[in-house]
């Protein structure tokens, strides 16, 4: 993936460029807003991983005026501050996550991840599916090799997440998001119960295990590799 | 300018008055006139004009200083009375100088000629009074105008320099206040006039924008106190790690520590920030309608299975269907989330913790209590105040900001938090106005 870096300190670029790099990325960096705006229009990248305060030109009115130049590319916005004024105002500029600083690399892989591929038809499917588990959206159901699974709503809510980011790694921060629009992190294991639970309900009583814990990143669901 | 203004309506005013005594004194004259014509006239019988020669001479007589003049002329034009050279005058009336009819001086005079039997008869009277009544009223209005112009402006300039000084004393102060010294206000002078009202307002505004301040300087003391400590520690395990790669020993454990706590200044930082944030007030303008059963509900359903994990029990007594309430639910979740976690992380296993919502007339309540150790009297005021910790959550997790998280939402919604003996253990409750009343309450307020 391409991936563009608008940061202007030294020390936070270095560290993710070269943590997207070891994870198989190619990662440009721009120091200024200004000719990020330039490189963002005139190159293909498939992320923009934007610091809101940037010289010359701010992340925020760097993304509004890419958005308007017609670029459809996902934005991840990197602040200090991260209150939902601020995050409202990066979703309305045109952003599409936002991770505030300090964070883990885990945690910016992961989105930048999450954020790279979107296709439209997963978001439309109401039918989905790993190995032999099974997501009825419409119908609220759950069934694994045919067997039916009674699920709570937050732990139904909390497998679709995962299975439509089939594969990918969410942290505990996405899903607290995705699953319970909490913008806070509770000081208990709030996800953790939550992750135990389904996994005693879609995983345990099977042979083959596919939710899976990445350990002080978060969880995946998948088939084996 | 205003003076003109005044000015001009005066003089305007004083012309028209000026005409109407003009007009007055013109009525009473000729008034004057045709009531002597009439008296006159009344002696006359054709075949007798002497009695009316008679009446002319005695009038002539009767007036030595030349004010009345009478003429009476004969069929052929000759004099036959008066005090006039004989001449003839059209019938009716007229204002003729004196040289017109054949006097010295330059007296007008106002005369009325009448005729019959071919005997004419003119009666006139001087406008000298009148003329000199008009020259007085005409120059006191002019004087009077004068006055006025003069009062007016004198009296402009006075109204200009006070309102002038009184901008001045408001202007000094805002730049007193913007040199920092956030106590000057502006002095009223108690009149209630619109510069005085403006400066109450302004007042006010400085009022709270000194609070804010306050408030700012506040936290951020705060924050280098408390902060302080977890740096120094923070500082003290990454010299402990330099000590042990100096001596070539491991610093795996060294390094997990230090980023631990550094994660943890980060947190606390944070929770500072956004109580701040909170504090501010700035997210009022936000609130919405909410149902403070379904945020007690969403509540119960997320952390009912994370204290079973922690060996605890958490139960659900919502004693009404629904509730509204004014607020931001976001806040509202962070609150009862930091409420429910402080009870399931500061009690021994096997505890019971319960959240709950009722509503009376005065609004709505929830609560969250558990039957645990709970907080001494003492300190449940302390508990409040922020980075503040209980000595007997002194060791473990947490930042001690969860309370003043709650404490400044509970503010910022106008809702009432009373910590309290839930007989055994603590009883936490939050009273808020209903929905309608907050609306009516603030648009009042």
């Amino acid at each position: 993936m391409r991936i563009l870096l608008v940061e202007d300190d030294a020390k936070t670029a270095q560290y993710v460029a070269r943590g997207l790099a070891e994870a198989g990325h190619v990662c440009d960096v721009l120091a200024s807003g200004r000719q990020a705006l330039v490189q963002a229009t005139h190159e293909p990248y498939d992320v923009f991983v934007v610091d809101r305060m940037v010289p010359e030109l701010d992340g925020l009115s760097l993304v509004k005026a890419v958005r308007g130049a017609g670029v459809k590319v996902p934005v991840l916005f990197l602040t200090a501050i991260g209150g939902v004024d601020d995050r409202v105002e990066g979703l309305e500029a045109g952003g599409d996550d936002y991770l505030v600083k300090p964070f883990a690399f885990s945690e910016l892989l992961a989105r930048v991840n999450a954020l790279a591929r979107r296709p439209p038809v997963q978001e439309q499917k109401t039918m989905l599916r790993t190995a032999d588990l099974e997501l009825d959206v419409i119908k609220r159901m759950v069934t694994r090799g045919g067997v039916r699974i009674d699920l709570q709503p937050r732990e139904f809510s909390l497998l679709e997440v995962l299975m439509r980011n089939e594969g990918r790694v969410m942290t505990r921060t996405m899903l607290l998001e995705r699953v319970w629009d909490f913008h806070f992190d509770p000081k208990t294991s709030v996800v953790e119960t939550h992750i135990s639970r389904l996994r005693s309900k879609i995983d345990r009583p099977f042979a083959v295990q596919l939710l899976h814990t990445i350990r002080n990143t978060g969880y995946s669901l998948h088939a084996p590799r | 300018m205003a003076a003109a203004l005044f000015t001009g309506a005066f003089a305007i005013a004083s012309l028209l008055a000026f005409r109407s005594i003009h007009n007055d004194l013109g009525e009473k004259l000729d008034r004057t006139i045709t009531d002597t014509y009439a008296v006159m006239v009344a002696t006359y019988s054709p075949d007798d004009i002497e009695d009316l020669i008679g009446s002319v001479n005695a009038h002539v007589a009767a007036d030595r200083g030349k004010e009345q003049i009478f003429m009476l002329t004969g069929p052929d034009g000759n004099g036959l009375a008066g005090n006039l050279p004989a001449r003839p005058v059209p019938a009716g009336w007229a204002t003729l100088q004196a040289a017109e009819l054949g006097l010295a001086g330059e007296a007008q005079y106002r005369t009325f000629t009448g005729e019959f039997d071919s005997y004419r008869l003119l009666i006139g009277m001087s406008e000298a009074d009148v003329s000199e009544i008009n020259e007085i009223a005409l120059t006191s209005f002019a004087s009077a105008a004068a006055l006025v112009l003069v009062l007016a402006l004198a009296g402009g300039a006075a109204l200009a320099i006070n309102v002038q000084r009184r901008m001045q004393a408001i202007a000094t102060t805002m730049s007193r206040v913007s040199e920092g010294e956030l106590a000057a206000r502006i002095k009223l002078t108690g009149n209630g006039d619109d510069i005085d009202m403006l400066s109450k307002q302004v007042n006010d505004a400085l009022e709270r924008l000194a609070a804010t301040f306050e408030s700012m300087r506040h936290i951020s003391v705060d924050i280098a106190h408390d902060l302080k400590t977890p740096l120094n520690r923070l500082r003290l395990v990454i010299e402990e790690a330099m000590e042990a790669q100096r001596e070539g020993r491991d610093v795996a454990a060294q390094l997990a520590d230090a980023h631990a706590e550094s994660d943890q200044i980060n947190a606390t930082f944070d929770a500072l920030l956004r109580i701040a944030q909170i504090e501010s007030g700035a997210r009022r303008s936000r609130f919405a309608r909410v149902d403070l059963t379904a945020v007690v509900a969403e509540i119960a359903e997320v952390f009912g299975d994370v204290a079973e994990d922690n060996g605890k029990s958490l139960a659900t007594a919502v004693e009404v269907a629904a509730v509204d309430i004014l607020g931001d639910r976001e806040l509202l979740i962070q609150m009862f989330s930091n409420l429910v976690e402080n009870a399931i992380r500061h009690t021994p296993d096997g505890t019971m913790i319960g959240i709950g919502v009722s509503a009376d007339a005065g609004g709505a309540n929830a609560w969250v209590a558990d039957n645990g150790p709970g907080i001494p009297v003492g300190e449940r005021e302390k508990v409040l105040r922020r980075l503040y910790r209980l000595e007997q959550s002194r060791t473990s997790p947490g930042s001690g900001l969860g309370l003043s998280l709650v404490k400044a939402i509970a503010d910022l919604h106008g809702a009432a938090l009373e910590l309290g003996d839930n007989k055994p253990g603590l009883r936490v409750t939050l009273r808020f106005r209903s929905a309608a009343d907050k609306a009516a309450h603030d648009a009042g307020a």
